[in-house]
């Protein structure tokens, strides 16, 4: 054994010799910390299982990254033709493509993050039963490599905006923000379902049509103007994802703040419910090897 | 206190149902009978208990094996430990970062090359990835594998992927180290090393468990093996001594299942039974190690037989038998059998390892041509006797290796001599 060089075992810190208890108990609310920590402190194995989605997407795609381009932009092209053109549905004042294109940039991210997550720990099952990491690395690893595909989309759609005649303003600086309230919406639903998914495999046929569903409630080909007044608000609060179109919609074609209170109303509202599903989710973890 | 690093405290595991996942209607179902109060609302799917009620303490810088027939609980024992499962009642605790190998290729992307199926799999077992890119060099000499480290894994060989996943996981610096009958996979070769580096291990102060059905490699790196029995610790010691009553018990077992079958044949021949008798004549299932045995044989001809040519053979379950008595050589024949009778087979001395072996036999026309009752395992015999050597294997060797006990001498000759 001339080749191995000597081990430096990790001294077992005789100043805290706490050992890892793994037992039946389950996780309450109090526990989230611990969990938060350890997740922090695992913060690496999230972008390696991030890196390695977006490495695997690609390889042996011979355009790659061009997909990531290609996908919103087709799409909003053809909404332009169908519901602009065929539809007539109304834009509200700004070039109708640009509206449809903010909307497919976003909803690109959404869906793909959404499908990717909620499948992440079933598509990994062999994993979750050889190797222990904090299990919520996988659907949140999804969401990150997801993200990844967003920025060249941004790129594109600010692009436009300026080839359309847009000017740069300081509104532009809100759409971090926005992104974050679109990662903090899908994040919740990717933690809840990947996690139900385990133990209901229905999910996986469900999240199609969910989609499907979610792409017509989410004001992706027309702008939110087309609701009555009335509505708009408390719609875009409930469904978060409305709200980070139309703030992103405002920020870069209407050189406008998104709307403080519904955007702030939002991610109260995404907030409470990622909360409870991370919680949901550390509950049904300990369980998950038993089912997949 | 602290010179532990695993302990169980009245563990048990078990699963629900035979079926892995449920779809929803199944709930459905069972929650529309609960309210409806119908027949079979408390119906649940048998569980499965894999661990029992299991409680032991597994000191640090120990190298520790758990063995037992497939189902004893083996497996679930070294999930809880590296948290992938969790117990159903009762406690694990575990001091120090644990490393665990559970299969080949775990945790490695086949899209991936090499190179970053090595920061991922480190990543995953909790390392950073500065920590990673340090141990590098050191990983992929020890998997022998510097100029695959490019190619994607899908590439790689199984061979490969376990040389890979083994020297990852040893060499990230674990305070525990769990493998699970992985490096059974490797060739000659890389066992040894991996066997040599667990040794190594220990010897700096890691935990090492080891699950395996390889007794040899059990008794040689393990001080100490825990015997697993339907989801029980059925014994807890020495590994000579485990494992020697390990592979007793197996032996014993395979002797309790024997069906000491007769065996019909043709033209009207049959055998009926095969019994064994010791050296007073008295019937017995086991001899003493160099003791004799007569190996009876209850026949019924009901047409005259002139001549057969009987074979026994003497096997341990490895393909071909090692001993043989046959009228094909000896030229000896019964001149007529006829109706019912017996007919003794007698080997003087059986120099064996004590365990369990098989008795074949087949009896053929006067020719040598033409069976009148096909070569076949008719029984087990048993070898029963102390384990002598002091080797460090030599439990396993005793009873799992070669068969036949000769006697012999070392020398050792040339310069030092």
């Amino acid at each position: 054994m001339s080749t191995a060089p000597t081990i430096h075992s990790t001294p077992p810190a005789g100043a805290e010799p706490r050992p890892q208890v793994i037992d039946s108990g389950k996780v309450g609310f109090s526990d989230l910390g611990a969990s938060l920590r350890e997740l922090w402190h695992s913060r690496e194995v999230v972008q390696a299982f991030a890196t390695r989605a977006v490495k695997v997407k690609y390889k042996q795609t011979a355009i790659g990254l061009a997909w990531v381009i290609l996908q919103p932009v087709l799409a909003a092209i053809v909404f332009a033709i169908v519901f602009g053109r065929v539809a007539g549905v109304s834009a509200g004042g700004e070039t109708y493509l640009l509206i449809a294109l903010s909307g497919t940039v976003a909803w690109t991210f959404f869906s793909t993050a959404a499908s990717s997550s909620m499948d992440s720990l079933v598509d990994d099952q062999h994993l979750l039963r050889k190797v222990y990491f904090p299990r919520e690395a996988l659907p949140l690893a999804a969401v990150g490599a997801a993200l990844v595909d967003l920025a060249p989309g941004l790129v594109v759609l600010v692009v436009a905006v300026l080839v359309g005649g847009g000017k740069v303003s300081l509104s532009w600086l809100t759409v971090p923000v926005l992104i974050l309230l679109l990662i903090a919406a899908v994040t919740t639903l990717g933690l809840f379902f990947s996690a139900v998914n385990v133990f209901y495999r229905d999910v996986k046929h469900a999240l199609p049509f969910a989609l499907q569903l979610g792409f017509f409630a989410s004001a992706v080909f027309y702008p939110l103007e087309i609701l009555p007044e009335s509505w708009r608000s408390i719609y875009a609060v409930l469904n978060p994802v409305v709200a980070a179109i139309d703030g992103l919609r405002s920020a870069l074609l209407k050189n406008a703040l998104p709307d403080v209170g519904v955007t702030l109303a939002a991610f109260a509202w995404t907030g409470i419910l990622l909360v409870l599903a991370y919680f949901m989710f550390k509950r049904l973890e300990r369980s998950f090897t038993d089912r997949v | 206190m602290s010179d532990r690093a695993i302990e169980f405290d009245n563990v048990s595991k078990s699963y629900r149902g035979a079926r892995n996942y449920r779809a929803l209607r199944d709930d459905v179902r069972a929650v529309g009978r609960r309210l409806t109060r119908r027949e079979g609302a408390n119906e649940r799917p048998a569980a499965i208990h894999a661990l029992r009620d299991v409680s032991f303490e597994v000191e640090r810088g120990s190298a520790t094996a758990l063995v037992g027939l497939n189902g004893a609980g083996k497996t679930t024992a070294l999930r809880l430990m590296c948290r992938i499962a969790y117990p159903s009642e009762g406690s694990v605790r575990v001091w120090g970062r644990v490393g665990a190998l559970m299969e080949v290729g775990t945790g490695m992307h086949p899209e991936l090359t090499g190179r970053e199926n090595v920061q991922l799999y480190g990543r995953m077992l909790g390392h950073k990835s500065a920590e990673i890119r340090r141990r590098f060099d050191a990983i992929v000499d020890f998997a022998g594998l510097p100029a695959a480290m490019d190619q994607p894994v899908k590439q790689y060989s199984s061979g490969m992927q376990l040389r890979l996943g083994f020297s990852i996981a040893a060499h990230l610096e674990p305070d525990v180290l769990l493998v699970d009958e992985a490096i059974a996979v490797g060739d000659a070769g890389f066992q040894y090393r991996c066997v040599e580096r667990m040794s190594e291990l220990v010897r700096t102060g890691v935990t090492i468990v080891f699950v395996s059905h390889d007794m040899s490699a059990v008794e040689t790196l393990c001080d100490r093996v825990i015997l697993l029995d339907q989801g029980q610790i059925r014994a807890d010691g020495s590994a000579r001594d485990v494992v020697a009553s390990y592979l007793r018990e197996v032996h014993a077992s395979r002797l309790e299942a024997d069906p000491k079958a007769g065996a019909g044949g043709a033209y009207g021949f049959e055998i009926l039974k095969v019994s064994l008798h010791d050296a007073t004549g008295a019937e017995v299932a086991s001899v003493p190690t160099g003791a004799s045995v007569t190996i009876r044989f209850h026949y019924r001809a009901a047409n005259d037989v002139v001549k057969p040519i009987f074979s026994v053979g003497i096997g341990d379950g490895r393909i071909g038998v090692f001993a043989l008595a046959s009228m094909l050589f000896d030229g000896e024949a019964p001149e007529l059998l006829r109706g019912e009778g017996q007919l003794d087979c007698t080997f003087e001395s059986l120099p064996l390892f004590p365990r369990t072996y098989e008795i074949w036999a087949s009896v053929r026309g006067s020719s040598g041509f033409g069976d009148l009752v096909d070569w076949q395992r008719f029984r087990m015999l048993g070898v029963e006797g102390e384990i002598g050597g002091s080797g460090i294997g030599a439990a396993a060797h005793s009873l799992e290796d070669a068969p036949v006990k000769l006697p012999y001498t070392w020398r050792t000759g040339g310069d030092g001599a």
